[in-house]
């Protein structure tokens, strides 16, 4: 199989759309700056005239964790105005991903707003039944993921040393992440289907199960070596950001970059996703 | 002629050695109320224990005693009415134990006879001492006896019980053929003169009291099995027949017996060598700081004995070094560690006995993934083992004050930690790996955590209350470990290490072998301070009192050349006819104002100053100082610059404020510390969002 030229034409792709990492980040930062401001509000009117003194009497760390404890009561409504932006961002996710998959499985053009916000408009409700629709799939793979955990449970439950709960536990954990990546590649195609080829909901299922009965394990492949890639790309983001110290304005500044850096990465890495999964199906459609 | 050389021979041998360990020989001697012969025999299969006991009860007291009040803590197991059972039910978030059936635990006296075998079974019957009360509760039996016990005489009983080890009953628990046995023999309570029987039931939160004690121990296991157990091991028979091996355990003048048996153990012995451990500089520092000989301070040898699970055998070299550490600086701040050895165990697995002290024995905890900057497991075994001083030795009642151990303790495991280590990592982990491979996390102190933690319950309950008496278990584990040790901290800087370290001194060695209180302790701090702490204690142990001091408002303005208005004592002039004055460039004068409050309900005492240090832009510092009583107060300060920082309490004396955060000003803020959490946790946020898109 050609995954380098799979994953180069998903690269291709994100790069050609690259506005439209613009875009989310746009749209997401204002959401999550509305999410953090009562947070750094109060760590502003507690510690802005706060004197840390060298050497510091504790480190800064755990003077946050003291005003967050000062502040405990505002938690409760905190995390209400969480949850109200949570939600709303998921309403309007799905808005973003029918402009991401109008934009990306469309014919390569210039990107524009507009035309981003059309196709955000245009595809929203079918968006809207897929996400739907993918409530019982989640159920019945949430259901099998249990089932093929039992063994592991087992192997944790009658364990006599702490190895196999660490190792029967992360197992867990990347089963489940395994699980979540066929959900995920099922629904990015049906939604790939319903742009590229107008269908509504259950049709485009239909479609996508009936392609994926003959490629799955070919896109999965594509799909988790993509995963990896990122993954490794993320440690790496993490890593290097454990060099630089915050104990000085320009350690500060360049953590800052690089967290946006990461930000757009991860936009970008979504665009790779969608673009590798539409190259796939499209060069492979017609073979069954 | 031979019993004459002999006597003579051990007076020599005694006096040589109380030449060498003073402390250990003089704190050794002196008569226990209780002895204890022990046979048991572990029975794997049934995980289930057959044993016998003859308890030997001396009435030290003036009193006529009627009666002997027994604990059978494993029957708090037994059912789902027990009051630690019931207890447990009315926690909320953190259950530490959770009652599941086919796991019950209990234990079953079936005979018990006095020395002259009358039978004493009829004569038996449960009693629930503390409030509220609990009829189905079966942790304590009362005996009354066939006739009262005389002052100075003793009673004997010989009994025979089983006891079912419960899956995880707290502290002492089996998983597979793993065993952790501990608080698994009928033990009287401590009889005290003039009140009577003080034998509480078993709680939640709660540890426990005993009085000092004999033992002699003999414990039957497969041969298989690795067996440690307190005190020293003096002997080992094997059962070829049988498969059975039996080992004896004796130790004086301990108030407890706990044992564990596993296949999967390694044993590993080694001795603390002190003149290897502790330099000659070392010794003549402690002896400056404690006002006492060379002589005095010096440590013995102690034989320390590990019992480490397999998976953990690369781990052996840490668990010394930890306890050494502990060995080091226990002895040499508090006194001598008195007995011979010191059992380390690594609990076997799923036991749910880890971290816990028992005389000359305690359970550690590890992992199999450590990181190097984590001070785990060290902590805990320094921890543990300083409970062998507080608890094991000044053996404080644990159910009615369990700071008095659990506080100070805390205190003395930070700076133990902190003198062996430095600051440790914070452990974070996720699925049982570290964090810290990825994050980089702050290095801390002990006594840093504490405070931060301990202001969660300042107003909750006051530190000495009942164990079972507190909010919840969160109330109970911050109020008597963290607060305690917060306060202890405090007093530390108001009175100087040196002083703290004399008080220590003197209250481990007045009270070691015996059963202080509270009062005890203030009383030690009052004298060996000088001062009357009364209210220290009055005001943060006694009290909830949240303690919260801040500098409330820093406001600077230009002072003005001149002001509007009248005034009586200048002619009035016609300013039309005024010729102006030649332009001069005056100083500008600038009138600082620092209001200072007192946000909680805590003062200081009544002899004791909060300082305030206000530096300004042109360097010069001043200094201004509060009797902190009433709720504010406000300084004004004219200077030619403007305020650059103010610090209340510079000198971080107070721990027990419980926001640190608003004792300073700066004009400038911390700066990019700022921005630095900002980013971050707006790239959190982030990140958490497209998580959410990538889930719809």
């Amino acid at each position: 199989m050609r995954t380098a030229y799979f994953i180069n034409s998903g690269i291709r792709q994100g790069f050609s759309r690259f506005r439209l990492v613009i875009y989310l980040w746009l749209i997401i930062l204002p959401f999550a700056l509305l999410a953090i401001v009562p947070i750094t509000s109060i760590v502003r009117n507690n510690l802005g005239h706060f004197y840390l003194s060298q050497p510091p009497f504790m480190p800064f760390e755990l003077h946050l964790v003291e005003v967050f404890m000062a502040n405990q009561n505002i938690f409760q409504p905190y995390f209400s105005l969480v949850l109200t932006v949570i939600f709303l961002f998921g309403l309007l996710s799905i808005f973003l991903n029918a402009g991401v998959f109008g934009q990306m499985v469309g014919l390569e053009k210039k990107i524009t707003f507009k035309d981003f916000l059309a196709d955000g408009c245009h595809h929203f409700w079918q968006f809207f039944l897929t996400f739907i629709s993918s409530l019982p799939f989640f159920v019945l793979i949430f259901l099998v993921y249990r089932l093929l955990a039992l063994p592991l449970n087992l192997w944790i439950d009658n364990a006599i040393t702490e190895w196999p709960v660490i190792l029967g536990s992360n197992l867990k954990l990347l089963l489940a992440i395994l699980f979540w990546t066929v959900f995920k590649l099922l629904f990015d195609l049906v939604r790939i289907i319903i742009v590229s080829e107008s269908k509504k909901v259950i049709p485009a299922l239909g479609t996508a199960l009936s392609f994926l009965k003959n490629h799955f394990f070919k896109l999965w492949w594509l799909y988790l070596i993509t995963a990896f890639i990122f993954i490794i790309i993320s440690l790496l983001f993490l890593l290097v950001g454990r060099l630089f110290t915050t104990n000085n304005a320009a350690g500060v500044l360049v953590i800052i970059i690089l967290g946006q850096v990461y930000i757009f990465f991860r936009i970008f890495t979504r665009l790779v996703f969608i673009g590798l999964e539409t190259s796939y199906y499209f060069e492979y459609r017609g073979v069954q | 002629m031979k019993n004459k050389n002999s006597k003579k021979t051990k007076l020599i041998v005694c006096l040589i050695l109380g030449l060498i360990f003073p402390a250990r020989l003089l704190s050794m001697t002196g008569e226990r109320p209780v002895k204890y012969d022990l046979k048991v025999e572990l029975l794997p299969e049934t995980h289930t224990l057959q044993a016998s006991e003859t308890i030997v009860w001396t009435n030290l007291t003036q009193d006529y005693v009627p009666d002997i009040q027994l604990h059978l803590y494993w029957n708090a197991f037994k059912n789902e009415l027990s009051t630690v059972a019931r207890e447990s039910r009315m926690e909320k978030l953190f259950k530490r134990y959770r009652v599941k059936k086919d796991e019950w635990g209990w234990i079953k006296i079936t005979s018990m006879t006095t020395a002259d075998g009358q039978d004493l079974m009829p004569a038996a019957s449960f009693i629930s001492p503390d409030e509220p009360p609990n009829p189905f509760d079966q942790t304590v039996l009362r005996v009354v006896l066939p006739q009262p016990v005389a002052p100075g005489q003793s009673v004997t009983l010989n009994l025979e019980f089983q006891a079912k080890v419960p899956r995880n009953g707290l502290r002492a628990g089996y998983y597979q053929d793993g065993f952790f046995i501990s608080q698994w023999f009928p033990k009287p309570g401590v009889y005290e003169e003039g009140k009577g029987w003080n034998c509480h039931q078993y709680h939640l939160n709660s540890e426990f009291f005993a009085d000092f004690a004999d033992f002699q121990v003999k414990i039957t296991v497969p041969e298989k099995f690795v067996v440690g157990a307190c005190g020293e091991e003096v002997g080992k028979t094997v059962d070829s027949k049988t498969g059975k091996a039996t080992y004896t355990y004796v130790q004086q003048n301990i108030h407890d017996f706990a044992w564990t048996a596993s296949p999967r153990f390694i044993k590993v012995e080694r001795l603390f060598k002190a003149d290897e451990e502790v330099t000659a500089e070392e010794y003549r520092q402690v002896a400056d700081l404690l006002g006492l000989s060379l002589e005095e301070i010096k440590l013995p040898d102690v034989r320390m004995i590990l019992l480490i699970e397999k998976q953990h055998r690369n781990q052996i070299e840490r668990h010394f070094k930890a306890l050494k550490a502990a060995l080091k600086y226990y002895g040499l701040w508090f006194g001598p560690y008195p007995y011979r050895t010191i059992t380390m165990v690594d609990p076997p697995f799923r036991t749910g006995s880890g971290g816990m002290e028992y005389p000359t024995l305690f359970t550690a905890g590890t992992s199999v993934i450590l990181e190097k900057d984590v001070l785990s497991p060290e902590g805990v075994i320094i921890h543990e083992f300083g409970h062998g001083y507080w608890y094991g030795m000044v053996a404080n009642n644990e159910f009615e004050e369990a700071w008095l151990d659990e506080g100070i303790n805390t205190y003395s495991t930070g700076k133990t930690v902190a003198a062996a280590y430095g600051p440790g990592k914070l452990p974070l982990r996720l699925n049982g790996l570290p964090l810290s491979w990825f994050i980089k996390l702050p290095a801390v102190y002990d006594w840093q955590t504490d405070r931060l933690f301990s202001s969660t319950v300042a107003k909750l309950d006051p530190i000495v209350t009942l164990s079972w008496k507190f909010y919840n278990s969160g109330s109970y584990a911050l109020n008597v470990y963290q607060r305690a040790s917060t306060c202890l901290y405090t007093l530390e800087r108001l009175l100087g290490q040196k002083t703290m370290a004399k008080i220590m001194r003197t209250f481990q060695m007045r009270y070691r072998f015996q059963h202080p209180k509270t009062e005890d302790f203030i009383k030690v701090v009052n004298e060996v301070s000088g001062k009357d702490l009364t209210w220290f204690f009055q005001e943060f142990f006694f009290n909830t009192k949240d303690f919260d001091y801040a500098i409330s408002s820093v406001e600077t303005t230009e002072k003005p050349d001149k002001f509007e208005g009248i005034f009586d004592d200048q002619p009035v002039k016609n300013s039309n006819h005024q010729k102006p004055e030649p332009k001069k460039k005056k100083q500008k004068i600038y009138e600082t104002t620092i209001t200072l409050r007192r946000y909680g309900e805590a003062r200081i005492g009544p002899k004791e100053k909060l300082k305030l240090k206000v530096e300004f832009e042109d360097g010069s510092v001043e200094w201004r100082e509060w009797d902190g009583q009433s709720r504010w107060v406000r300084f004004t300060f004219e200077k030619p610059s403007r305020v650059k920082t103010a610090v209340l309490d510079p000198d971080c004396i107070w721990l027990v404020d419980t926001n640190f955060s608003n004792n300073s000003y700066s004009a400038s803020g911390p700066g990019h510390k700022i921005l630095a959490f900002q980013s971050n946790l707006l790239w959190l946020m982030q990140n958490l969002l497209l998580t959410l898109s990538c889930l719809l």
